[in-house]
């Protein structure tokens, strides 16, 4: 049942990727409505299927790898989901789409049988840490994919090719605000994981922190994000702020894959 | 049969177009010919009449005058459209009848609604026509000049012109600089209403520039120019506020967009200054509008972040390429307008077959059960299987002796998609199986 819906998620990723890109290029309406169901079906059925390993085992299913990918991968597509729903960003979805069907194929080869929860990661905490950090993370993917966007559509004006995609392509104010917008919530979310995360550790370990690679890393990005938002509330707008959003998202990706290669206490096998 | 009935007739009612438009016709007989709106309530109802025009209305606007009509008879219908033109007006027709055309069938409805999705106008993709084609069709249904086939007509035509509009982007392109120059201002701000606008200058362009920003629903618009007195007059024509020639500086970091039309030997607007106006304003976007020659901006400003310089150069190229554009959306909206044609045509023609193959079934099965009671009003002792098997054949003969008509009435609806000339040459009209069948004359 959850591999099936997993490839029934996949499938749809595709079409909605698919679909975005078509409707980027075509000014057919049809098109315009076809993509975001096609993303929300791919939301619901990856939903299902971590609903579906979660009943199995017993617990919220997001502590291995296979699991925490799975996860991950549902809320960057419902995030984008959500975005391009309330502002007019249907690019984002040209983004997401994709992201959602690299890490489910991702999700395939991470794949594992479900098995017992390790004892040091029965507890409450667990729902409430993974998801604010993960939720930061998905946030940080819209705050990336708009300054992507940002920066094509300033090169565009800036060379002054007025292509009927530039006009497809939100404007330069809605991208700005909805990478400020998104760096704000995204900050908030990865604080709430980092102290949900010491509390914790507080309890399990007896110590809030640990020197470690996972958590210097982490502690490394937040750092990163906290001085990109205080320079964007100070006036860095537009280009720098885009590009900057951009590096820290790469710092952030660096953390998120290096911390696999050391090992350490930080429960589970990923992030 | 089909041979004998194929030379007989022409289709039982056409639809034509007849008229002139700027394509070919000078503007001062396009004055002569057109009608007001009050001239249209009382020349419209001369024009349609039982026998030679069933239904018409008259698209009349500065660019084209055309009367559309449903007739039973082209050539008849043709001559009096033009003898009513000539007669309206009150210019002789010789005059300007070199420059009527007149299409027929699909090739009408095709004109018809490439009229009203703008593909015939002089700027492609211009929005009024289809206004003035609602209005055209308002005034006429009004009149009660309109039957079912020209309601259907004009209502396609509005849905096919809605259809060329959010499928294709023919008339999303900006093709003068002044509305180009606003355009780009949506792909940098996400609305205008809380934006300022700031015009240097008193030139045409920049007025224009002006007037297409108030059209979009800018927040502010200030204005600024040496000669304060003709600052005041354009600020008081848009709504807008004057700021002193001097105090330009001042002002720069509140404005989003800076529209430069006056005729001055050096730069009014150079980096310092706007770099200056961009730390005041914690850098949010400025776009600059050069409409001027020489120009008033320095062109290193586009090098600035968070700025974007166009000048009258660059709006030019803007206005080239999206009238490039234009000629690509219009292939893909002639392609619609085909499309919709088509079904049309088959509405048209199968609005006139439809009713002919029920008369034709209904006649035939009315003397076929008629004769049947007669005949077995005097054979009572048959069986009841007797009975059946005689009500089984003359259905059977009935239906052997209609096929060949219905079946080729229905495939005259299915070939609706020929060219008109094959059309007209090898299919004879349902009135003429009619009047074979004895269809519209009354039982005795």
């Amino acid at each position: 049942m959850e591999v099936w819906l997993l490839t029934l998620t996949l499938l749809l990723y595709l079409l909605s990727t698919v679909s975005f890109i078509v409707g980027l290029f075509s000014a057919r309406p049809v098109v315009r409505t076809v993509a975001p169901g096609c993303l929300l079906a791919a939301c619901v059925c990856h939903a299902g299927a971590i609903a579906v390993r979660s009943l199995t085992v017993g617990y919220f299913a997001v502590t291995d790898m296979y699991e925490a990918l799975s996860f991950f991968a549902c809320l960057t597509a419902a995030m984008g989901l959500l975005v391009q729903w309330r502002l007019p960003v249907s690019i984002l979805g040209a983004i997401v789409s994709p992201i959602g069907f690299i890490l489910t194929l991702g999700v395939y080869v991470f794949y594992t049988q479900a098995g017992a929860l390790p004892p040091t990661l029965q507890s409450a905490w667990l729902p409430i840490h993974v998801t604010a950090a993960y939720l930061g993370y998905a946030v940080f993917v819209v705050a990336f994919s708009a300054s992507l966007v940002y920066l094509v559509q300033e090169k565009q004006l800036k060379q002054k090719k007025a292509s009927s995609f530039l006009r497809r392509l939100p404007s330069l104010e809605t991208l700005d605000h909805l990478n400020y917008r998104s760096l704000a919530w995204g900050f908030l979310l990865l604080t709430l994981g980092l102290l949900s995360g010491a509390v914790w550790a507080g309890y399990a370990w007896e110590h809030f922190w640990i020197w470690e690679p996972r958590l210097i890393l982490s502690v490394l990005t937040w750092v990163f994000y906290a001085l990109l938002l205080h320079y964007r509330s100070a006036g860095w707008r537009g280009r720098r702020a885009a590009t900057l959003t951009i590096a820290c998202f790469a710092a952030l990706v660096v953390s998120f894959v290096g911390v696999q290669f050391f090992p350490g206490r930080h429960g589970g096998q990923f992030g | 049969m089909e041979v004998s009935l194929a030379s007989l007739v022409q289709p039982a009612s056409s639809l034509m177009v007849v008229g002139l438009n700027h394509h070919t016709t000078p503007v001062e007989l396009r004055e002569q010919l057109a009608f007001s709106d009050g001239a249209l309530d009382a020349s419209l109802p001369r024009l349609v009449d039982a026998e030679t025009i069933r239904e018409g209305a008259i698209l009349s606007t500065c660019n084209r005058v055309e009367v559309v009509a449903h007739t039973p008879d082209l050539d008849t219908a043709d001559e009096k459209i033009r003898a009513f033109l000539a007669e309206e007006q009150r210019v002789a027709l010789p005059h300007f009848a070199p420059y009527l055309y007149t299409h027929t069938n699909q090739e009408a409805v095709s004109h018809l609604f490439r009229v009203a999705s703008s593909l015939d106008s002089l700027v492609v993709g211009e929005p009024q026509i289809l206004g003035q084609v609602k209005d055209a069709y308002n005034v006429s249904s009004t009149l009660g000049t309109l039957g079912t086939v020209l309601h259907r007509c004009f209502h396609k035509s509005f849905s096919v012109a809605k259809r060329v509009r959010t499928e294709t982007s023919i008339a999303a392109k900006a093709v003068s600089v002044s509305s180009a120059a606003v355009d780009l201002a949506c792909t940098i701000f996400d609305h205008l209403e809380d934006k300022t606008a700031m015009v240097i200058g008193v030139g045409e362009m920049g007025e224009q520039a002006v007037r297409h920003l108030r059209g979009r629903g800018i927040g502010t618009i200030m204005v600024t120019n040496r000669t304060f007195r003709r600052a005041v007059e354009l600020a008081r024509t848009c709504n807008g506020t004057v700021v002193p020639f001097d105090q330009l500086d001042k002002h720069l970091h509140l404005t989003d967009m800076v529209i430069g039309s006056a005729s001055s030997p050096h730069y009014i607007l150079y980096s310092g200054m706007v770099e200056e106006a961009l730390e005041e304003r914690k850098r949010s976007p400025m776009f600059l509008i050069d409409l001027g020659v020489p120009r008033n901006f320095d062109p290193r400003l586009n090098n600035l972040d968070n700025v974007f310089l166009y000048d009258i150069d660059d709006l030019e190229q803007v206005v080239e390429d999206n009238r490039g554009e234009r000629q690509v959306e219009a292939v893909k909206a002639e392609a619609i307008v085909a499309e919709e044609v088509e079904k049309f045509w088959r509405w048209f023609v199968n609005q006139e077959v439809t009713p002919t193959i029920v008369a034709l079934r209904e006649q035939a099965e009315m003397i076929r059960s008629r004769e049947v009671e007669k005949t077995l009003a005097g054979l009572a002792e048959l069986s009841p299987q007797a009975k059946e098997s005689i009500e089984a054949l003359t259905r059977s003969l009935t239906n052997k002796f209609l096929h060949p008509p219905l079946a080729y009435l229905k495939q005259r609806h299915h070939n609706s998609a020929k060219r008109e000339a094959e059309y007209t040459q090898e299919s004879a009209s349902p009135h003429v199986i009619r009047q074979i069948f004895g269809l519209d004359t009354p039982e005795e």
